[in-house]
């Protein structure tokens, strides 16, 4: 407590006793505070004897009934306190039905919750579906504990899309900057394992596939693929090793991917030489010793590359290469027609003499299974097919293995085609570059700068009349059906315009167009306007109109004094007609907050009323006509007068009437009702 | 450590996409039904135009703007926007060739050695961002060049960004920082 000073003496020893509740004075004895509100544990005394202590239990995170008293202060302050619990409470109930279902531990799921009050401070949460916000809360926290939970489970348990949870997290983990640890296929193995169901040799079989996952990692299997993949081959493998069979079915819908995936990863795997190993020889060996593979990516690009470069090279000669190609060709058919296989024989051995490009044992051994493959075929005689389907044989292993050197009189019958294939492209870039006109001038200024644009080829672009006719029937065939929907959207439009029903569906604006209004005077204007627009569509306007001539007789008389109070308020329970309503109730009838405009009016009229004193009703008349409120005057009213106060006597008396029947209890309606 | 300028890299540049307005009203109709080459789709409200000389695709709007995609440099770009603003010329409209604006380049480049992602990925970790479940490359963004980079473990990069220049410069920027998480150059 801070120092207090005592106001009898000035004294600030001031001792405060708790059990008594009294403050006191010590100097002068002077009591400063009794019954003081203290915040202790008190008990009561229940049914059986039993005592108990007071008070309710509210929960840490301040939701539940009585944790936000309001103690009836200002509503704004409070209503938005309320929001803000309310959105963490429907994400903590969120988050906890999300993880029990993911079966993670309350410890997790406060983290995601803490997560989640930070999104919502950086209003990370806008714009965003509250589940997905949810779901990557959750998988951050797993992404940090290293639970195996996978993303996919979470779409899984969502039916969202993963890449949609997966860009959500993303953001989530940059802004928060919460730098989540590369997932570790490792830590799958586990999991994946009990739903594999090894029994007893679980463990073994975990710890065998960890192994594998190791080699896996340094043979570079595992850059840039999902864990779950590499884990399933693994697992797979290991269950194989310790005579489990278990099929690529059953550990694809435990790991979740495809089949064709599992399969690439274990040809992936099969290449590297890890797998030439027995099953002793890995168990035994040290996985870091050993050299690295690459990538199998990476070797697919290499191998591809050596392809290309190769096939750029073979086409380059080919200029040099078609004439003895062709001289070549009359030899095939010559040799083909004279001893078959032993030609061929002979030109193979020739041919791996000769050639320059590697890989030559492959060559061979390809070139000796086409050779024997043929001597199968030429039991069957026919000379042509034959010599397509070899074309076609060697043509794919041309593809694998191109050769610079047509030596082969055989052998050199695709070669042309194959490599003439690889030139059209090539002769059609050079020959698009010749033509090509590169133009570096520009001209800025909006004009265009015809350099370097050939007219004539742009001409090519644009069809002749006849062509145009044949596209526009074949256009307009092909899309009859949004042609159809179009003209019937018009139609029926054009139809409403007719009716005067039509609503223009853009415009946002007031869609109801009013004949224009002419008056003499505002008070005119505003009377017919009100006409038009109704007010409310729950009023028996009818009913109204009856009920305001009997009451009309009366108000001339009582207009007067109605005057000099609030102008809305006179207070006729009668209601008149509702066409003619005033500015004033016009406003009264829009609400209570606009009341304040209204009392602009009053002044007005008092004023008029000064100006014309002892009412002299001549006078009163033309000074009352042009302005634009509506005096009414005091003492007898003529006759010719009264249109003017019926006006006013109905508008005041609609004024009431508007406002009951739309149930205002306006703060000055009583006093009115009195007042009249 | 290692020479910025002398590595000579090749950069090929894939894709190129510009966009410019003629300032006037077209028909889409009419370009549809007189010009070669042409999709028109009138539930998207949009022509494609495709130019064989730079081998261009050019969405056409009626309001006029034209995005012009598929050219190989930003020069190509230029010469196959003006020739389509040509194209529209002889179709009868008048056409006035403004506000030509390269928005996006992407551009591949191939790195003689591979990469390790996970290291990569924690060297840098908040501006690179790798997540195996969902894309097997590291995405390394470079702010105040507005340039993005994928980087895949063989080794190849993606590098998108506004301008050639900018590409250029990104990709010398991020050489260094894959040289070290670089495995070997084989």
């Amino acid at each position: 407590m801070s120092p207090r000073v005592c106001k009898t003496c000035g004294g600030t020893d001031i001792d405060v006793d708790q059990s008594r509740g009294n403050a006191v004075c010590t100097s002068c004895g002077s009591v400063l505070e009794d019954n003081i509100i203290v915040s202790e544990v008190t008990f009561v005394e229940s049914g059986g004897g039993g005592v108990s202590a007071c008070g309710q239990f509210v929960s840490s995170d301040g939701s539940g009934y009585g944790a936000t008293p309001n103690f009836g202060g200002d509503f704004h302050a409070g209503t938005g306190k309320e929001s803000r619990a309310q959105t963490l409470q429907n994400a903590k109930r969120h988050i906890n039905q999300l993880g029990h279902q993911l079966q993670m531990n309350k410890h997790c799921l406060d983290t995601a919750f803490n997560f989640y009050k930070m999104a919502l401070c950086k209003h990370l949460t806008r714009g965003r579906k509250s589940t997905h916000v949810i779901a990557a809360c959750l998988y951050l926290v797993c992404r940090t504990e290293g639970t195996p939970h996978m993303l996919l489970d979470l779409s899984d348990i969502l039916q969202v899309n993963v890449y949609v949870l997966g860009r959500t997290f993303l953001v989530l983990a940059r802004e928060l900057c919460i730098n989540a640890p590369a997932i570790d296929p490792c830590l799958y193995i586990p999991r994946f394992a009990q739903l594999l169901e090894f029994g007893e040799k679980n463990h073994e079989v975990s710890m065998t596939a960890l192994r594998l996952l190791q080699r896996m990692k340094r043979d570079w299997m595992h850059t840039g693929r999902r864990p779950s993949g590499l884990c399933g081959a693994a697992l797979l493998v290991s269950a194989r090793m310790h005579d489990f069979c278990r099929t690529v079915k059953e550990v694809i819908s435990v790991v979740k991917v495809c089949e064709a995936t599992l399969r690439k990863r274990l040809t992936e795997f099969g290449d590297t030489p890890t797998s030439a190993m027995t099953i002793e020889q890995f168990m035994k060996a040290d996985l870091e010793k050993g050299d690295e593979c690459d990538p199998p990516a990476f070797t697919e690009g290499k191998r591809r590359e050596r392809l290309k470069e190769l096939e750029v090279k073979l086409s380059k000669k080919l200029d040099d290469m078609e004439d003895e190609v062709f001289s070549f060709q009359d030899e095939i058919d010559q040799e083909l027609e004279s001893s078959r296989p032993k030609g061929r024989y002979a030109s193979n051995s020739q041919s791996s003499v000769q050639s320059d490009k590697g890989e030559e044992p492959e060559e061979e051994a390809e070139l000796r299974e086409a050779a024997r493959v043929l001597a199968l075929r030429q039991l069957t005689p026919s000379g042509e097919g034959e010599e397509d389907e070899e074309e076609e044989e060697e043509q794919e292993q041309e593809q694998a293995t191109p050769r610079r050197r047509p030596s082969v009189a055989a052998l050199l019958g695709p070669l042309p085609t194959a490599a003439s294939l690889g030139l059209q492209d090539s002769i059609d870039r050079c020959l698009g570059d010749e033509k090509e006109n590169q133009d570096d001038a520009t001209s800025e200024s909006g004009e265009l700068d015809l350099n370097g644009i050939d007219d004539e080829e742009i001409e090519l672009y644009l069809l002749n009349d006849k062509e145009v006719k044949i596209k526009t029937a074949l256009w307009l065939q092909q899309n009859a059906d949004y042609l159809k929907e179009q003209k019937e959207k018009e139609e029926r439009i054009a139809k409403e315009k007719e009716l005067g029903i039509y609503k223009e569906k853009k415009s946002r604006k007031a869609s109801r167009r009013y004949p224009p209004i002419r008056a003499n005077s505002a008070d005119e204007a505003i009377e017919k306007m009100l006409e038009q627009k109704k007010i409310s569509l729950k009023i028996n306007y009818d009913v109204l109109k009856d009920l305001n001539i009997h009451t009309h007789t009366h108000t001339p008389e009582k207009a007067t004094p109605t005057d000099t109070r609030k102008p809305t308020s006179t207070a006729s329970p009668s209601s008149g007609r509702r066409t003619s309503l005033t500015p004033h109730t016009h406003i009264s009838s829009l609400g209570k907050r606009l009341r304040p405009l209204v009392s602009a009016h009053p002044v007005k009229r008092l004023a008029l009323d000064e100006l014309v004193p002892g009412g002299v009703l001549p006078v009163g008349v033309p000074v009352a006509m042009p302005t634009p409120v509506v005096v009414v005057e005091s003492g007898p009213v003529a006759y010719g007068e009264d249109p003017d106060e019926e006006e006013d006597e109905e508008e005041d008396q609609h004024c009431v009437s508007a406002m009951e029947m739309l149930g205002g209890s306006g703060y000055g309606c009583d006093d009115d009702d009195e007042g009249y | 450590m290692e020479p910025g300028g002398d590595v000579a890299l090749d950069i090929i540049v894939s894709n190129v996409v510009a966009v410019f307005r003629v300032r006037c009203h077209l028909n889409l109709r009419t370009i549809a039904l007189e010009g070669l080459n042409v999709i028109y789709k009138p539930e998207f409200g949009k022509v494609l135009m495709k130019l064989r000389k730079p081998k261009i695709t050019a969405s056409i709007w009626s309001s006029g703007k034209i995005i012009c995609t598929g050219a190989t440099s930003e020069e190509d770009a230029k010469l196959g926007a003006r020739r389509l603003a040509r194209v529209l010329q002889k179709l009868g409209f008048k056409v006035r060739f403004s506000d030509f604006k390269v928005v996006n380049v992407l551009a591949v480049c191939s790195l003689p050695f591979q990469i390790r992602l996970i290291q990569f990925a924690k060297n840098n970790r908040p501006i690179a961002s790798y997540e195996p479940e969902l894309h097997p490359a590291v995405s390394y963004r470079i702010k105040h060049l507005r340039a993005t980079i994928q980087i895949f473990s063989t080794g190849s990069i993606t590098v998108t960004g506004p301008s050639v220049q900018n590409v250029a410069t990104a990709v010398e920027q991020i050489y260094p920082l894959l040289f070290e998480c670089g495995r070997a150059l084989r």
